[in-house]
């Protein structure tokens, strides 16, 4: 069937069908991106933390910039090229056109890559601290406060577990309603190796009994759990029929009446309790959960950060690990500190917070937990001198330095002053101190930190970053910077990474136009030129986002 | 729209021109955010950086939506169509500004 108005316009219109199409799904293009803006907008003018302005490094998306706009120009060359009937040279500009697409998806990649590997803490009293964890080694890790990371028991494994969540067991309560089986099956080698055992005789409903002793396994669980799901169905089957026969008893004995005067309330009380009652042989004994001990008084367990929460984050102090499926483990809290090399500090949201309540936020800041450390107090007090520097430089210009300025340390600050001493920064200007910073080049998509992946790694470059343990007490929040940081995170990744697939959809068509379109060209040229003509359109109308994108997310 | 090879062959060098705007604009965009002599208002970024850097964009983005995408002599369904589409986007926009409104941002609202 020949499809019509594909290159003649319609009468009543005047365009061709698709072109009508392509306007109509860019209209809704506009009202999705539209939305996404909206919800963009909401968001930061009513965030209640310090919007991280200016915080993405503006390398990789200027040059992302430059990219989309030069495949703009050459999409715009290609069409023209096949109305001029130049077949080599549509050739040329839609291969550059899809080159600049790869080239954007790669400099995308390399960006995400860095946040997702990139750890962010927020402290108790609000301080936030940027970094990269070290990899968990076998009985966790430790950093002495001086500074320097012990490497002996590190894992060599940059991509291992970096911060989990440890206890010494003593028991082990399963949620027989809740347990999830994703829960179990990855947590159950640690129960096995930890040997632990059913803590006491338990009957089922069926009758069958499970020994102490019992040896904990997916089977036990599962037969348990069928059973206490039996249980509790044929129990609230009697608990229903035993309502509906006390409804029928009191509307009975008492007609007319409604359900809320007293007296219909006391006599369905009195009816339920005696159908209940006279069924009272019926009702099956539901277990609702097993509790398991390890057979040699404790076991070591450890989960990832995301699937529970530490009743009692101390080390050494008694409490328990409560799963996100009700799982219980009691016991003693372990070893379950963070400890990274820290390559950004945040005061804004402690000075926020002491706002509120009415404290002086540079006692607030002094009384950190942060600078209780020297290393990290030695940072500060040189961030101090240089905002003071800077300061006097802007003194002359009737300005003052900014919230950022004041109260944020980024990561080519502390890659500078953690090896100068305070006292030659003393010496130096303003100028010559932030002339000695890494370029924006250096860290393309963010901190220098590949000494912190190859962690162990001796001969690795990049910059060896202060680093710190913050013991788990100490940690109100903590993320990779994943939409889970915060809201800003949330919208920049759900905004690029519906951009991004739009990018791959856009390539996908002109790549076909591309490697499949000669036969098009053959039959009718102006056919292949129009479909190349819509298929740019939406090319236009991606680039047309990422010129809001750009500065939105990275410079405001 | 230019359909013939002769118009089309005079707005090849309108292209270009477009093109270098748009990397001029992208850098003053870069500059205004990054330069202290360019950075009007208060340091960092304030609304008048907000108003500035959104000015240019949507300069440049008015330079593709005409020339590149041809908006500047199109028939008047695609108008309607886009145009629709435009209002609804700056409607939903404007729906966030009710939230000023809304109690729970009131002082005493909960007692807080």
């Amino acid at each position: 069937m020949e499809i019509p108005y594909i290159v003649e316009p319609r009468k009543d219109t005047g365009l061709n069908n698709s072109k009508i199409g392509i306007w109509l799904f860019l209209a809704s293009e506009v009202m999705l991106f539209g939305g996404l803006f909206s919800g963009y907008i909401f968001l930061r003018i009513y965030a209640d933390y310090p919007w991280p302005e200016r915080t993405l490094p503006v390398l990789p998306g200027l040059i992302n910039t430059f990219v989309l706009i030069g495949s703009s120009i050459t999409v715009v060359f290609a069409w023209v090229s096949l109305k001029l009937r130049e077949w080599r040279k549509f050739q040329i500009y839609m291969a550059i056109t899809i080159i600049c697409a790869a080239l954007f998806m790669v400099l995308k990649g390399v960006e995400y890559n860095a946040k997702f590997n990139h750890q962010a803490i927020r402290l108790d009293d609000y301080t936030v601290i940027e970094g990269h964890a070290h990899p968990q080694g076998e009985h966790g890790e430790h950093a002495a406060d001086d500074g320097h990371t012990e490497h002996a028991e590190a894992s060599h494994d940059p991509h291992g577990p970096k911060k989990n969540l440890n206890i010494t067991a003593e028991s082990l309560q399963i949620n027989l309603r809740r347990v999830d089986d994703i829960y179990y099956e990855t947590l159950g080698i640690q129960y096995t190796e930890g040997n632990f055992v059913l803590a006491d005789d338990v009957t089922l409903s069926d009758g069958s009994d499970l020994k102490k002793g019992t040896t904990i396994s997916k089977e036990v669980i599962d037969q348990a759990k069928e059973d206490f799901l039996d249980a509790i169905a044929n129990n609230s089957e009697i608990d229903i029929w035993a309502n509906r026969e006390a409804w029928k008893a009191v509307r009975k004995a008492l007609p007319g009446k409604r359900y809320w005067e007293k007296d219909v309330k006391e006599l369905l009380a009195k009816e339920i309790k005696e159908f209940k009652d006279g069924r009272e042989d019926d009702y099956l004994i539901a277990v609702p959960a097993l509790t398991f001990v390890p057979s040699s008084g404790h076991a070591e367990i450890s989960v990832l950060p995301g699937w529970g929460k530490l009743s009692n984050p101390k080390q050494g102090e008694k409490g328990s690990l409560k799963l996100k499926d009700q799982t219980v483990i009691t016991g003693i809290t372990a070893d379950s500190s963070i400890t990274m090399n820290v390559d950004g500090i945040d005061f804004r949201h402690t000075v926020m917070k002491a706002d509120e309540r009415g404290i002086d936020p540079t006692a607030a800041i002094n009384n950190s937990w942060l600078l209780k450390h020297e290393n990290m107090k030695s940072l500060w007090e040189k961030h101090k001198l240089i905002t003071a520097k800077l300061a006097e430089v802007l003194k002359e210009k009737d300005r003052k330095p900014s919230d950022n300025d004041i109260y944020r340390i980024n990561w080519q600050e502390i890659a500078y002053i953690q090896g100068v001493a305070i006292e030659d920064l003393e010496k130096m200007s303003h100028e010559d101190i932030i002339g000695n910073y890494p370029g924006d080049l250096e860290g393309i998509a963010g901190p220098v930190h590949r000494k912190h992946k190859d962690y162990g790694n001796e001969e690795a470059r990049g910059v060896e970053y202060p680093a710190i343990t913050v013991p788990r007490e100490q940690v109100r929040f903590e993320s990779v910077f994943s939409p889970r940081w915060n809201t800003y995170y949330a919208t920049y990744f759900t905004i690029t990474g519906l951009h991004g697939l739009h990018v791959i959809a856009g390539a996908l068509v002109l790549g076909y136009y591309l490697f499949f379109g000669r036969k098009m060209y053959d039959e009718n040229p102006e056919w292949l030129a129009n479909r190349v003509e819509v298929g740019g359109l939406f090319w236009h109308f991606v680039d047309l986002v990422w010129i809001f994108l750009f500065p939105i997310l990275y410079l405001m | 729209m230019a359909d013939s090879p002769e118009a089309i062959k005079k707005h090849i060098k309108l292209y270009i021109l477009i093109g270098a705007t748009l990397f001029a604009c992208t850098v003053l965009t870069v500059a205004v955010a990054k330069l202290e002599f360019l950075d009007f208002g208060e340091r960092g970024f304030d609304h008048v950086d907000a108003t500035i850097g959104l000015l240019i964009a949507l300069f440049k983005a008015a330079l593709v939506a005409l020339i590149f995408m041809h908006l500047n002599s199109e028939k008047k369904m695609v108008y309607m169509l886009f145009g629709l589409g435009l209002i609804l986007a700056f409607c939903l926009m404007a729906i966030t500004g009710f939230a000023f409104s809304d109690p729970i941002y009131y002082k005493d609202f909960f007692g807080r």
